[in-house]
């Protein structure tokens, strides 16, 4: 294959990245022009720019590829609707996705758009029409801002019509801008003009044709160079009649793209297919394209009158199920997704529903807000997505405020006393510059209908609290990035202790954590010092500290938590015994031969495309149910009074997905195991080369119940449920690493992709589930190929139940809670290459679905929970395997029973 | 493109991974530098704190700078970074003018016009731009002789404490506190400062705004335009748990697809993330970056309440970065906050003999 002389495709970026795949056309979406779009035209005039904002999202909800923005009108100040509207739509998550077109005749309003582009986009125009001089400026600058560009066929005598003409004109451009500009090929997008055909003109009646064959010759002597057109231009002619613009317009294109035309200006969401043109209409519309016969024109307008008031076929696509939900559901999906166009429709009917309009805020509202925080903290939305969600909000806020001041102004008249709205002083402390984080946390908070004082960064301690005395607020927000900013929060506490403030104060930034404001920060204030994470969790935190209901509800349960991980820091809160005395008190057990059974193979097997359907009859429902909130043992959940009738529900969808994935072989299920001569050695457990036990194959490496162990309480290791090597006796370990997700991202991805979420959420439930029950199949086949489990006669029930003897613990459970046990676990069954199974850097699996651990033989040998260890455990382990202890530390955090550092 | 003249340090990159320095800020703090350390005479009557404006030691403590860029040579380094990342004007005023938000105002074009203009700031950051290359200079030529390997000098360009892509209004979120031309223009003059103080190479690094690189970077093309003069240019994102720059949310291919037309020396990340969260973002560029790959992360994650503020030691830093280099991903290594000499020596011990990765030039 020769790479050379394949075609580089076009990469442009928003804040995703697009790569043109090969045979696919581009669409550009051309209703944010106002030369094309009367309405957005009408929009931008009017200062509406949201509502503006609101065509572009239509175009990425439609399908455009890149969208096409033009100002070029009279009425317009250009340079300022293009840096304005570029800016509004950074902010719009969805739109920001992808690339934009800068279209403007004015290289003035070009520039400013480059100027608000982060990501790579396309300017259009250039040209040589006023000479090669600016040309080649104009296409410098562009490739200074990293923007593909649109060249129009026109040069210093005018517009190229003809065949001959196009060619003549882009040959001379590319010249200039691959060898002098030295502009990338791939980036030079030709528009050689499509014009109006069916004039009546006999000179324009090959326009099409000549369009066409420009393409094809571009494409066949101008090396990566893309083409582009304005398709509706073709059609002008036959203005007022849709029927046939929408005919011609797919007509030309099918054409047009075969000679390799990469992309065009179309309005997305009306395009007949090419297919589906009545064959009467096409031939005649192919007759006028393709310059077939002299009277071609009069045929198609002759025909065109009888179609004239037919209504257009192809209607706008809608992507408007979620409309469906209940309120709730809908409130927290646009809230999630930053759809703001029903939100002021929706939060009225909430309010209706709920009767008070804070219920909605406190309800509803927030509670997609919460999914907001969770999805941010997953890494699964972005910080640009929190803000649009909490600029939604605020229109729902909006909507809410006069009513909730109605009741107030109610309330005062009945001679209650009213609170106002929340103020919060907000402010980066001395000695710290960094406040975009904190801006940030300032918009959502004023979306939230506080008021918010943004004293801004470098602000002395006197003065948060002087201007948080004089504003009278309700509480002080205090940032800071970098590290000696936690000194500074620690003082201002002080302070605020020192000079009676009762204010709650909270805390953010990069370097600050829970733990540290709970150790170092809290216990200098006697009000809540409460840390927030990030922007999306400040609004339940606020909400909370100033409702009058939940207040005293929310610091109490704040106190505790902050109380319980200053206790985890202090003074060991458990009584440990010392390593030694936990060796000394290993698990009793008499090592016998006839106790352990010698498997039928030693090494590795593979388990390529495991049969789904034995899986099924290993699946344990319970934790299924889990998944989608409902508690209760299988099959017992269906009797459930409140939950039964839903329980049922999910289970026959569940089921009914699963045959099909079974049918069509949607997902795959593979594994890898094998069983290995072992001997545990102290705390680790050596796997050796083979049966004459001289060479070490690799070693696992556990850890010992060392604390709450009274009297002479065992202190347990999984070390002790292998023969020690001074027994003599030869012992074996088994282990395994099983998916059932391989297929599952793709399965997913599609349901994704038709708005169906539930599948997707479903299909990984069920995956999950196969993987457990995956793990459990396979306990049962290694019991057998160990002897034992040969006289078990179990049902499925009591397999999920574990009554077998035999246990299989995993890395990162609590028995040996160390994740990174899996690297020697992968490298051992060669997990990666035998199954497509990945470990991260942090130890997960990958895909998700998937289970590994090890397996013990010993009749003895149970499940148990680590619980906290020591230094001198650490310092042990970290010893044993070769890591600093600071790293051990960081694996085993929760584990330990002292403060590290 | 065939270079006729291959840079020396792409020559070393041909046959081994390079190193680069670890941090300033928080090996700064190891000195125990107080207020009245960072003012000396000349700021002794600046009314805000200059403590945490670690550039100006550069200006008033140029023998603790030295030490620390001497100790990252000695460490290995080949490449050190200049003590700059927060020399712009912009930046320089947050310490210098005072936030009109204390007294109800805002900050808005208008109000960076006069921070651009205003020639005490723009004196200051061309000097402290100028100085801190020439003192990296000297120190990288010194080792460099000594030692008989070439050592290089970045020129450290910072992401800003302003956006360019951010509003920080509740009411409008198309405003912004800057402009782009105004981005520019502070950076330009940064640039032009690094380059007169000697620097080798420019970093454009920690970006977390896309939008604020790119205007460095048009800035820099405007530099090498208008003074004839070019030097090979490197780019390092700061990206957050799902690979996006922090503040403008790019991922990190269409980041790689937004500053490819500069034909930098390397891209890469760097801070942010610790190296264990870096790997899936960090192997997707060495994918598609037809360049040089650098990685520089943080220690680990920020972690107040241990002592360097950082998790990871030298040992477990050397560990990752093998990782890294095992993978194929890295050509160009080195840390970022919490990495001291001592880390430096530990990872540029460990990726001795250890191959560089391919860079596979897309015809």
């Amino acid at each position: 294959m020769s790479y050379a002389t394949e075609t580089k495709p076009l990469r442009l970026s928003g804040s995703q990245p697009f790569t043109q795949q090969p045979g696919v056309y581009i669409m550009i979406g051309e209703r944010t022009n106002v030369a094309g779009s009367p309405r957005f035209a009408k929009l931008i005039k009017a200062g509406k720019y949201e509502e503006a904002v609101s065509v572009a999202r239509q175009q990425v909800e439609n399908g455009a590829n890149v969208i096409d923005i033009c100002m070029d009108e009279g009425m317009i100040d250009g340079v300022a609707a293009m840096s304005r509207y570029l800016q509004l739509l950074a902010s719009e998550p969805e739109v920001a996705k992808v690339p934009f077109m800068v279209d403007s005749s004015k290289w003035e309003v070009i520039e400013a758009g480059l100027k608000c582009l982060q990501g790579k986009g396309i300017v259009n125009s250039i040209s040589l029409k006023e000479g090669e001089e600016k040309f080649r400026q104009n296409a410098a600058t562009v490739l200074k801002y990293g923007a593909a560009v649109v060249v129009m066929a026109f040069d210093e005598q005018g517009q190229a019509a003809t065949f001959e003409e196009k060619i003549r004109i882009c040959e001379r451009a590319y010249c200039i801008l691959v060898d002098e500009v030295h502009f990338p090929p791939e980036d030079i997008i030709f528009d050689p003009n499509i014009l109006t055909v069916a004039t009546g003109m006999e000179e324009h009646n090959n326009y099409a044709l000549d369009f066409i064959n420009a393409t094809r010759w571009i494409k066949a002597y101008l090396p990566h160079a893309k083409v582009s057109g304005g398709v509706s231009n073709i059609s002008f002619s036959f203005r007022g009649n849709n029927k046939v613009r929408e005919a011609m317009h797919s007509a030309f294109l099918y054409h047009a793209i075969a000679a390799g035309m990469d992309m065009g200006i179309v309005n997305a969401g009306m395009l007949e297919v090419y297919d589906e043109i009545e064959p009467e209409l096409k031939v005649l519309v192919e007759d006028v394209l393709l310059n077939r016969r002299p009277d071609a024109t009069e045929r198609l307008v002759e025909h065109g009158e009888k179609l004239k008031n037919v209504g257009t076929v192809v209607n706008e696509k809608k992507a408007e199920e979620w409309r469906n939900g209940t309120v709730e559901e809908r409130l927290s999906h646009a809230l999630v997704k930053g759809i703001d166009a029903y939100i002021e429709f929706d939060a009225e009917e909430a309010r209706l529903k709920l009767g008070r309009p804070l219920l909605v805020i406190e309800g509803p509202l927030m509670d997609g807000m919460s999914v907001v925080g969770d999805l941010f903290g997953a890494g699964k939305m972005f910080l640009p997505q929190v803000v649009k969600s909490a600029r939604v909000m605020k229109k729902a806020v909006a909507h809410l405020t006069p009513f909730m001041e109605a009741e107030k102004a109610a309330m005062a008249a009945a001679g209650h006393v009213v609170k106002a709205q929340g103020k919060i002083v907000l402010a980066t402390v001395k000695g710290d510059v960094h406040d975009i984080g904190k801006n940030i946390v300032g918009v959502v908070l004023a979306c939230n209908n506080y008021e918010v004082i943004d004293m801004g960064v470098m602000v002395p301690c006197e003065k948060i609290l002087e201007r948080a005395r004089t504003e009278k607020a309700d509480m002080i927000g205090l940032s800071g990035l970098i590290t000696p900013s936690l000194d500074e929060m620690v003082h201002v506490a002080k302070e605020m202790e020192r000079q009676g403030f009762k204010l709650p104060l909270l805390i953010g930034g990069a370097t600050t954590s829970r733990a540290h404001t709970a150790v170092k920060i809290a216990p200098h204030y006697s009000e809540p010092v409460v840390h927030v994470l990030d922007a999306s969790r400040a609004v339940p935190v606020t909400t909370s500290l100033l409702s009058e209901d939940g207040k005293a509800e929310f610091v109490a349960q704040h106190r505790a938590d902050y109380e319980a991980i200053r206790k985890a820091h202090s003074a060991p809160p458990q009584q440990v015994v010392s390593l030694d005395a936990a060796r000394a008190r290993r698990t009793p057990i008499q090592w016998r031969a006839e106790d352990l059974p010698t498997p039928e193979f030693t090494g590795v097997r593979v388990l390529e495309n495991f049969p789904l359907a034995t899986l099924r009859e290993f699946i344990d429902w319970s934790p299924f149910f889990h998944t989608w909130g409902l508690k209760g043992i299988y099959p017992r959940i269906f009797e459930h009074k409140e939950q039964g009738e839903q329980a049922r529900q999910i289970f026959n969808e569940a089921n009914a997905l699963l045959d099909h994935i079974i049918q069509k072989n949607l997902i795959t299920a593979r594994g890898v195991y094998g069983f290995f001569p072992a001997n545990a050695v102290d705390d680790d457990v050596e796997l050796y080369t083979d049966e004459t036990r001289a060479k070490v194959l690799t070693r696992f490496h556990f850890l010992r119940q060392q604390s709450n162990r009274e009297g002479s309480e065992v202190c347990r290791s999984l070390a002790d449920f292998i023969a020690p090597k001074e027994t003599g006796l030869p012992d074996h370990i088994g282990a395994f690493a099983v998916t059932s997700g391989i297929g599952l991202k793709e399965l997913c991805d599609r349901f994704r992709a038709e708005n169906d979420d539930y599948n997707a959420i479903m299909a990984e439930a069920i995956a999950d589930r196969l993987a457990e029950a995956f793990a459990e199949c396979l306990h049962k086949r290694v019991r057998d190929e160990w002897g034992y489990g040969h006289e078990e006669t179990f049902s499925p029930a009591e397999l999920i139940q574990e009554k077998y003897r035999g246990i299989r613990p995993a890395a990162g459970y609590p028995a040996c809670p160390d994740h990174t046990e899996k690297g020697t676990l992968w490298r051992l069954l060669d997990v990666q290459a035998n199954t497509g199974m990945k470990i991260t850097e942090s130890f997960a699996m990958w895909p998700g679905s998937s289970v590994s651990g090890l397996y013990f033989a010993h009749p003895e040998s149970r499940y148990f929970s680590l619980g906290k260890i020591d230094r001198d455990q650490v310092a042990d382990y970290q010893e044993r395997k070769g890591m600093s202890s600071a790293e051990v530390e960081r694996w085993l955090g929760q584990y330990l029973n002292y403060e590290p550092g | 493109m065939t270079t006729a003249q291959q840079h020396p340090l792409e020559k070393i990159m041909d046959s081994r991974i390079a190193i680069i320095d670890g941090a300033m800020g928080t090996t700064i703090r190891t000195y125990g530098m107080t207020e009245s350390d960072i003012r000396g005479e000349r700021f002794k009557d600046s009314k805000k704190d200059l403590l945490n404006n670690g550039d100006i030691f550069s200006l008033t403590q140029p023998k603790m700078i030295c030490d620390i860029h001497h100790r990252f040579l000695e460490a290995g380094a080949d490449i050190i970074e200049t003590n700059t990342f927060g020399a712009t004007s912009i930046t320089q005023s947050e310490f210098f003018i005072d936030d009109p938000r204390e007294h109800g105002g805002r900050k808005d074009p208008a109000f960076y016009q006069k921070i651009i203009e205003d020639p005490f700031l723009s004196n200051l950051a061309w000097e402290i731009n100028e100085q801190s290359a020439r003192q990296c200079r000297e120190w990288a030529d010194r080792v460099g002789t000594a030692t008989g390997r070439q050592r290089f000098v970045a020129g450290a360009i910072g992401p800003l404490t302003v956006s360019l892509s951010n509003s920080p209004d509740a009411d409008d979120a198309g405003f912004r506190v800057v402009t782009f031309d105004q981005v520019k223009t502070a950076y330009a003059q940064q640039v032009r400062a690094l380059i007169a103080g000697g620097s080798d190479l420019l970093l454009v690094e920690t970006i977390f705004d896309s939008l604020n690189a790119k205007a460095a970077l048009v800035a820099i093309r405007e530099v090498f335009d208008e003074d004839g003069k070019e030097l090979p240019v490197m780019i390092s994102a700061a990206v957050g748990r799902g690979g996006e720059t922090l503040i403008s949310a790019q991922t990190t291919e269409a980041f790689w697809i937004a500053v490819q037309h500069v034909k930098p020396l390397s891209v890469g990340l760097n801070c942010s993330l610790g190296p264990d969260l870096m790997y899936p973002f960090l192997e997707e560029l060495s994918e598609k970056a037809d360049v040089a790959v650098s990685c520089y992360p943080n220690a680990g994650l920020p972690n107040p309440l241990s002592e360097t503020g950082f998790d990871l030691g030298p040992q477990d830093m050397a560990r990752y970065l093998s990782d890294f280099a095992r993978g194929g991903l890295i050509n160009i290594a080195g840390g970022c906050c919490g990495n001291t000499p001592e880390h430096i020596t530990a990872i540029a011990k460990a990726l001795e003999g250890m191959p560089p990765r391919q860079i596979v030039s897309r015809v």
